[in-house]
């Protein structure tokens, strides 16, 4: 998923540093300053978490391409090899890269083949995969 | 030079008297074009506008040309929309692409991320919020200016120039696999919706976020028409309800009203009627593209050099909201047979 933590926080920096000209002080300034305060907070949810749910979700990907191997071919057992020894966020963004594409090969073979059970399958993996990635941000004030 | 001497420059010459800028203040928001408030003295009177110039990077490609016409097609025909002032598609004196339009004081926008944004006035905005929205889809697109500006697609052809559109714009921008969104892409391509009923203008981001109310239960300005288009109106009913637009509210769509109250007031101000199985493929195509604008804000905030945080949250941030949204919309539909 793009972008990354450490761009997201250099980005915070770069926006910052430079003083705005005359006309884009004030409220444009304010909500500047705060949309960068909700991406440092965002961003220590991802510090906690997404190392986690990057391994979780290659860990299930793999799984369902294995499984999914025997009636769909052996390619996607191969793109199921390989392990997470490096779990920098950018290493496990790298490997989920290249299971996501399988998984969207191996989701449009199920839906040729009309295979109900597989494709309810790979959509209650979606939801899961999904959740694990949300980040929660407080609900604001109205103004 | 600065801004305000460019704009001095650019409306002495086009009104041919001496023009000065009192004062100028960009407005927070509007990520697709850098957007100022701005008041002028020329010819003994005082104006209150708004400038809108093209950004470097923007969050998403527009025709400023679009909007202005989208502006002309619905000022002074009942609804609280902004005069179109003046439209330099080369830029002029400012540089880049911009054009000018009539300021309406006194209002806000509330952010799509606050709780309850309207308040005890949610229900009375929500009533004028979707029957505006019903009046515009109840027009005529090939009799407004609207129509000089964009192509009008065969009633059976909407939802597929809609759908190709975003799904190049997510080929063009994708810089991470998104099998969610792909899959969607794919139902809806399988699975489409009716021929629309009409074609009418489409805003193409009328949500929660994008008007501003007085503070006391009165919608005064519908604003951000720089996607707007002509199509199915169901597409924008769809992207008003779309669930992105109400923050952690499961029985009120927009923050304002049931989702059956929302669709009566609709359908009896333009006249038309919900089709429920159509209405549910603009529901999702609504959820997709949202997320292609997210994928889009994300290669954005990078060839930007990360400097506008907006693009940096929308790529991210709300691109996992929207995924959420997505994945769940797709689990619910029937099984493949």
């Amino acid at each position: 998923m793009t972008p990354t933590v450490p761009e997201l926080l250099l980005g915070n920096f770069l926006c910052l540093m430079e003083p705005p000209p005359p006309e884009s002080s004030g409220d444009f300034l304010q909500a500047r300053i705060g949309v960068t305060g909700m991406i440092a907070l965002l961003c220590a949810q991802e510090a906690e978490r997404g190392i986690a749910a990057r391994v979780w979700e290659n860990g299930a990907i793999r799984a369902l391409l294995v499984d999914a191997s025997g009636g769909y071919g052996e390619r996607f057992a191969e793109a199921a090899t390989g392990v997470d020894d490096d779990l920098s966020l950018a290493a496990l963004d790298a490997s989920n890269a290249a299971l996501r594409r399988a998984l969207i090969d191996l989701h449009i073979a199920v839906e040729t083949a009309r295979d109900a059970a597989l494709d309810t399958a790979i959509r209650a993996l979606y939801v899961k995969m999904a959740d694990a990635r949300r980040l929660d941000l407080p609900p604001l004030p109205a103004s | 030079m600065t801004l305000q001497d460019q704009l001095e420059a650019y409306l002495t010459r086009i009104w041919e008297t001496p023009a000065r800028v009192t004062t100028i203040s960009r407005i927070p928001g509007g990520a697709s074009r850098e957007t100022y408030r701005f008041d002028v003295e020329a010819g003994g009177r005082t104006r209150g506008l708004i400038l809108r110039r093209d950004p470097v990077g923007s969050l998403i490609d527009t025709e400023r040309k679009l909007e202005f016409a989208a502006f002309r097609s619905f000022f002074g025909v009942g609804l609280p929309v902004p005069e179109a002032v003046a439209l330099e598609e080369d830029g002029a004196e400012l540089e880049r692409p911009f054009f000018i339009m009539g300021r309406i004081d006194g209002g806000k926008a509330q952010s799509p991320f606050s709780v309850a944004p309207y308040g005890e006035h949610a229900r009375a905005i929500g009533e004028q919020f979707y029957g505006h929205l019903g009046a515009i889809a109840a027009a005529d697109p090939l009799t407004l200016p609207i129509a000089e500006a964009t192509p009008a697609p065969p009633l059976d052809g909407c939802w597929k120039a809609a759908l190709d559109y975003w799904e190049g714009v997510i080929d063009a921008d994708e810089e991470h696999p998104q099998p969610i969104v792909r899959a969607c892409i794919r139902r809806l391509r399988a699975n489409p919706p009716p021929p629309a009923q009409k074609l009418s203008v489409v805003h193409g981001d009328y949500r929660t976020g994008n008007f501003m109310h007085d503070g006391a239960g009165k919608v005064i300005a519908l604003l951000d028409w720089e996607m707007a288009h002509i199509g199915d109106p169901l597409e924008d009913l769809g992207w008003a309800m779309e669930p992105l637009w109400c923050y952690g509210e499961t029985d009120r769509v927009s923050g304002m009203l049931p989702k059956a109250d929302a669709i009566a007031i609709w359908e009896k101000a333009s006249g038309l009627t919900v089709d429920p199985a159509a209405f549910a493929w603009w529901e999702l195509f609504a959820s997709v593209k949202g997320q292609a604008i997210w994928i889009s804000s994300a290669k954005e905030y990078r060839a930007g050099g990360l400097k506008d945080p907006v693009l940096g949250l929308s790529g991210w941030y709300t691109a996992r909201r929207q995924d959420v949204i997505l994945a769940d919309r797709l689990a619910a539909l029937e099984a493949l047979s």
